[in-house]
């Protein structure tokens, strides 16, 4: 256990932070609605070590704000500590902030909530025989009190903004304010399998999700039955990273990117960098513009990424952003193959290096309330894993069960109609040729056992910025790996000395260009090989036979064995569907065939 | 004006007008050609703002001296499909009439006081050289010019007349070839990069068995060239042209030579089977053996040998075959020489008595 002396069940384990620390961290966001409130205080019950999480809303938090949890509880000294600001038991000194990995760490929150509202904490550490409450209305602090209370933390937050009325008049409605606040669970949810999460909205439960349930399941609950249904698990180790979670298939794409979801080290972060990986993965699948949806948790050791960039924590600084974008991308890769679920399975599974806690109850024992172990719930997770065989890979080939000479009609010389298993589709033939081209070309590409690069004989000078230059040069090794060798040629310029052998018509000053047209962090692999992927696109896009070519019997039968063997069947690289299907029971249903009254059977 | 044309001297010296017009421009009259008719005879005269051109004939009977614009592409096509020997073009009405058998056209003739002048040019440095073997120079060099617009420097071809040597350069950064003729001139250093498309027009104008004399001038931002009565005036590039001369390799550790014929038809057998994403051959050199290999993984696999004679200790280097094959084409020699170190380095082939190409491998990282 943990021997540190600012453990929470040591006495005054609450410090208020020095003014160097508080000047160091960036300035928090203010509490602003009902939904930051809620925000807070779950994360605070996490980060106490809580197994179960009741939130209770009233009039969509106007009126009421209670979450109840059975953590740690607060020693009474630290009660009293609760409310001043800056007064937090996570961290104490500078260096520390090399290892957050707890979910709060500013150590304001419940002084800003106490300013605003009615607040109130009842608390009670497990081993002690009675617990203490404090209140604090409108940033006036109450005395300590005994209170009877069960083991655990109760936080009433009332009549939020009752001192600011111009804040409280710009507070949504009831409605919309819980549906955010159900999403933010579901989103707080998916790293803690190991937690039982509740809420409560005017008195009527509105989301269940129980602990110990596997990440399909609990993602089926959080966020529908449709992700889960059309998602792949994944799990992809490099050393000290680890990555799992689910893979949408492309079809789920939406406008909107929330539930383009990933988690480092249990903390939900929209880093560009991360997310570009990821979304690397999808392009050649998705339309442009669409949001792939996915739910990733990458754990990695605390000490090689910094969270403290961002006020609301969203985005992240990697020590190796090389890596941690990498295995993004390889499990977003994996996932999209269909892969992941065999993968997962055969691999080793088990339970590994965390340290099994307490399942049901109360610990006995103070927990490491500190993060130090990266990845929060094994357990559950290990399960949840051994049980992803059963989810469907991404739709399964809807051209791999076709007899050897399939009866088809063709429409227009463009589509094919034809009976698959399970009911029929319509074919676009040159989007289908097309994705059987690319992946012909893209799975050549990657059998080489080396990048091959065409040199140059004079290299490519190219002026770009300094913050290019600057990501160039770093992430030079990394560029080389595929084939691009960048070179510093001083001023604000770079030389370029090879390129892929594969882009050997491009540019070099034009391929150097693409490659910085992200932003400035996160990987340089992806986006490397994106312009390697882009010319497979219109390699594929111009060999493959167009709309209105006649295709002979023969060629459209080769057409279809070749699509039995695509790992991507669905989409054209560009995104555009290849094949619409109609399931027999889609068809039973328009033609009524299901009521049975018409003694179809 | 008023004139009578020989029908192919005319359909001649309107042809090497006639393309330099742009097919899209916010300055329409920018695409016609000016025609002068004097007493000592017509001219044609056409530009695009980057380059202009000047054609001349002199079998005509000019009644009525004057200057007429005519629309480029439609003049060009209707007198190709002239027949008669001889075609009489008149100005009529602000109408251009080409009257030629039983047919008469008349074209929509705009003002040619608004045609832009010719540009007047004083060269710096003149030099003269045979114009079939200018051609044949361009023909080695060109095929290697960069065709994409980002790489301003080396979009054409460089002319750089030293030491009584004009020497030719075309490079799109992944090869290099270099042509030289050695001219009886004292004139000093010259040096230009001249856009592919003004020597393009200049070849098409020139037949290829003149036996005529280029004479080339050098100015400061324009190049002139001189064949009989044709003239051809264009801007030149930015004269960054890289130096050509620190990418010839010096030294080699092995040096082979290669039967010409044999080796491209081989070259090409073997191409075949590279894959069509990374195009890539490699040769193997040991003792007097040539191994050539391709792979793809779509397609399948090639192997040819072939002896050769070298010195050295052979090794191996894989090319872009395409790269290598269009040299050959253009190639003088029986036999090629070839000077390589190893698969990393450039390798130096010599095609011609005057002509050397230059080609950088493809390798892993
Ligand atoms: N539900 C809870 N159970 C136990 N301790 C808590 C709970 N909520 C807050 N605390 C304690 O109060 C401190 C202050 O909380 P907060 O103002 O949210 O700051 P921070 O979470 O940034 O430390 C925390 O550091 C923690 O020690
Ligand atoms: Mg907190
Ligand atoms: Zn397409």
């Amino acid at each position: 256990m943990n021997a540190r002396d600012d453990s929470p069940n040591a006495a005054g384990s609450i410090r208020v932070l020095s003014a160097e620390v508080v000047n160091q961290i960036a300035a928090g966001e203010v509490i602003e609605r009902p939904f930051s409130v809620v925000k807070e205080l779950v994360e605070n019950s996490l980060d106490a070590g809580a197994l179960r999480i009741v939130v209770e809303l009233k009039d969509g938090g106007r009126e009421l704000i209670r979450v109840i949890d059975d953590g740690g509880g607060f020693a009474p000294q630290d009660l009293e500590l609760a409310f001043v600001s800056h007064a937090t038991s996570k961290l104490s000194v500078l260096a520390d902030l090399d290892h957050i990995a707890s979910l709060g760490f500013r150590g304001e929150a419940l002084a800003s909530i106490g300013s605003v509202s009615r607040a109130r904490i009842r608390s009670r550490r497990p081993l002690d025989p009675s617990g203490h409450e404090i209140g604090c209305d409108g940033g006036a602090i109450d005395e300590l009190r005994p209170s009877g209370v069960a083991p655990g933390t109760v936080v009433e937050v009332r009549d939020l903004f009752f001192n600011t009325p111009a804040r409280r008049r710009f507070l949504r409605g009831p409605e919309p304010e819980r549906a955010r606040i159900e999403e933010l669970l579901a989103r707080l949810s998916i790293p803690r399998l190991d937690v039982d999460f509740t809420l409560i909205a005017d008195g009527k439960e509105r989301l269940r999700l129980p602990a110990h349930e596997t990440l399909v399941e609990r993602a089926a609950r959080a966020f529908g039955p449709r992700l889960a249904d059309h998602a792949t698990a994944v799990e992809v180790r490099w050393d000290e990273y680890r990555v799992h979670g689910l893979v949408g298939s492309p079809d789920l794409a939406r406008r909107d990117a929330s539930l383009s979801l990933l988690w480092i080290n249990g903390r939900l972060t929209k880093d560009r960098g991360a997310v570009h990986a990821i979304k690397a993965a999808y392009k050649p699948f998705t339309m442009h513009g669409a949001q792939p949806v996915h739910l990733l948790l990458l754990a990695m050791p605390p000490s090689s990424v910094d969270v403290n960039v961002h006020p609301s924590k969203a985005e992240v600084r990697f020590l190796e952003p090389r890596r941690a974008c990498g295995i993004l991308h390889e499990a977003a890769t994996q996932g999209l193959r269909g892969h992941g679920a065999t993968a997962v399975a055969g691999g080793a599974v088990g339970v590994a290096e965390d340290k099994p806690r307490a399942v049901t109850g109360f610990p006995d024992l103070p927990r490491d309330l500190f993060g130090r172990t990266a990845s929060p719930s094994p357990p559950a997770f290990a399960r949840s894993v051994s049980e992803a065989r059963v989810v469907p890979a991404a739709a399964p080939n809807p051209f791999a069960r076709l007899t050897e000479r399939p009866r088809f009609l063709v429409v227009d010389d463009l589509y094919l109609v034809l009976e698959i298993e399970g009911g029929l589709c319509v074919v676009d033939q040159h989007a289908l040729h097309e994705r059987v081209l690319y992946e012909r070309l893209l799975r050549q590409h990657d059998a080489r056992d080396e990048v091959l690069v065409q040199r140059l004989l004079l290299p490519e000078i190219v002026e770009v910025t300094p913050t290019d230059k600057a990501w160039l040069l770093e992430h030079q090794d990394e560029l080389a790996a595929e084939g691009f060798l960048v070179d510093d040629f001083g001023g604000r310029a770079v030389a370029v000395h090879g390129i892929p052998a594969v882009l050997r018509k491009a540019s070099p000053k034009r391929l150097v260009e693409s490659l910085l047209a992200g932003d400035s962090e996160g990987s340089a692999r992806p986006r490397a090989r994106e312009a390697v992927v882009e010319r497979f696109h219109s390699m594929a896009c111009r060999a493959a036979v167009m709309a209105g070519d006649r295709l002979g019997e023969d060629e459209i039968t080769a057409l279809l064995a070749a699509a039995a063997t695509l790992d991507h069947p669905h989409n054209c690289p560009h995104g555009r569907p290849t094949v619409l299907r109609f399931s027999a029971v889609e068809l039973e249903r328009f033609f009524k065939r299901r009521t049975g009254s018409c003694g179809v059977g | 004006m008023k004139t009578l044309c020989d029908r192919q001297e005319l359909q001649d010296a309107f042809a090497v007008v006639s393309g330099i017009p742009p097919l899209k421009s916010t300055k329409p009259i920018l695409q016609n050609v000016l025609m002068r008719a004097a007493d000592d005879g017509v001219t044609f005269f056409a530009t695009d703002n980057e380059m202009s051109a000047r054609s001349a004939l002199s079998s005509v009977k000019v009644s009525e001296p004057g200057v007429i614009l005519l629309p480029a592409k439609e003049a060009a096509a209707l007198l190709r499909e002239l027949g008669d020997k001889t075609v009489a073009i008149q100005a009529k009405d602000g109408r251009c009439r080409i009257e030629c058998g039983g047919g008469a056209f008349d074209l929509l003739s705009p003002d040619a006081s608004e045609f832009p002048t010719e540009p007047s040019f004083t060269p710096e440095v003149e030099v003269e050289v045979a114009a079939k073997v200018f051609q044949a120079m361009q023909r080695m060099t060109s095929f290697a010019v960069a065709r994409e617009e980002t790489r301003y420097a080396i979009n054409g071809l460089l002319l750089d007349f030293v030491d009584g040597c004009l020497r030719m350069v075309g490079t799109d950064g992944r090869r290099l070839a270099l042509a030289y003729a050695n001219l009886p001139s004292n004139a000093q250093r010259a040096r230009a990069v001249v856009p592919l498309r003004a020597l393009q027009t200049l070849a098409k104008a020139v037949p290829g068995d003149n036996d005529e004399t280029l004479r080339i001038g050098f100015g400061k931002n324009q190049m002139r060239f001189t064949v009989g009565s044709i003239q051809l005036i264009s801007q030149l590039l930015e004269n960054r042209f890289p130096e050509y001369e620190q990418v010839i390799p010096k030294a080699a550790e092995s040096t082979i030579e290669i039967d010409r014929v044999e080796l491209e038809r081989n070259l090409r057998r073997v191409a075949i089977l590279a894959s069509d994403d990374v195009r890539m051959v490699r040769f193997k050199f040991s003792g007097n053996e040539l191994e050539m290999t391709a792979e793809s993984s779509n397609v399948g696999k090639a192997r040819q040998t072939m002896t050769v004679d070298m010195k050295g200790k052979g090794g191996s280097i894989a090319f872009n075959p395409d790269f290598l094959i269009d040299a050959l084409k253009v190639c003088e020699l029986d036999v090629v020489r070839m000077d390589m170190t190893d698969g990393s380095i450039p390798a130096k082939f010599t095609l011609g008595e005057s002509y050397c190409y230059v080609l950088m491998p493809i390798s892993g990282t």
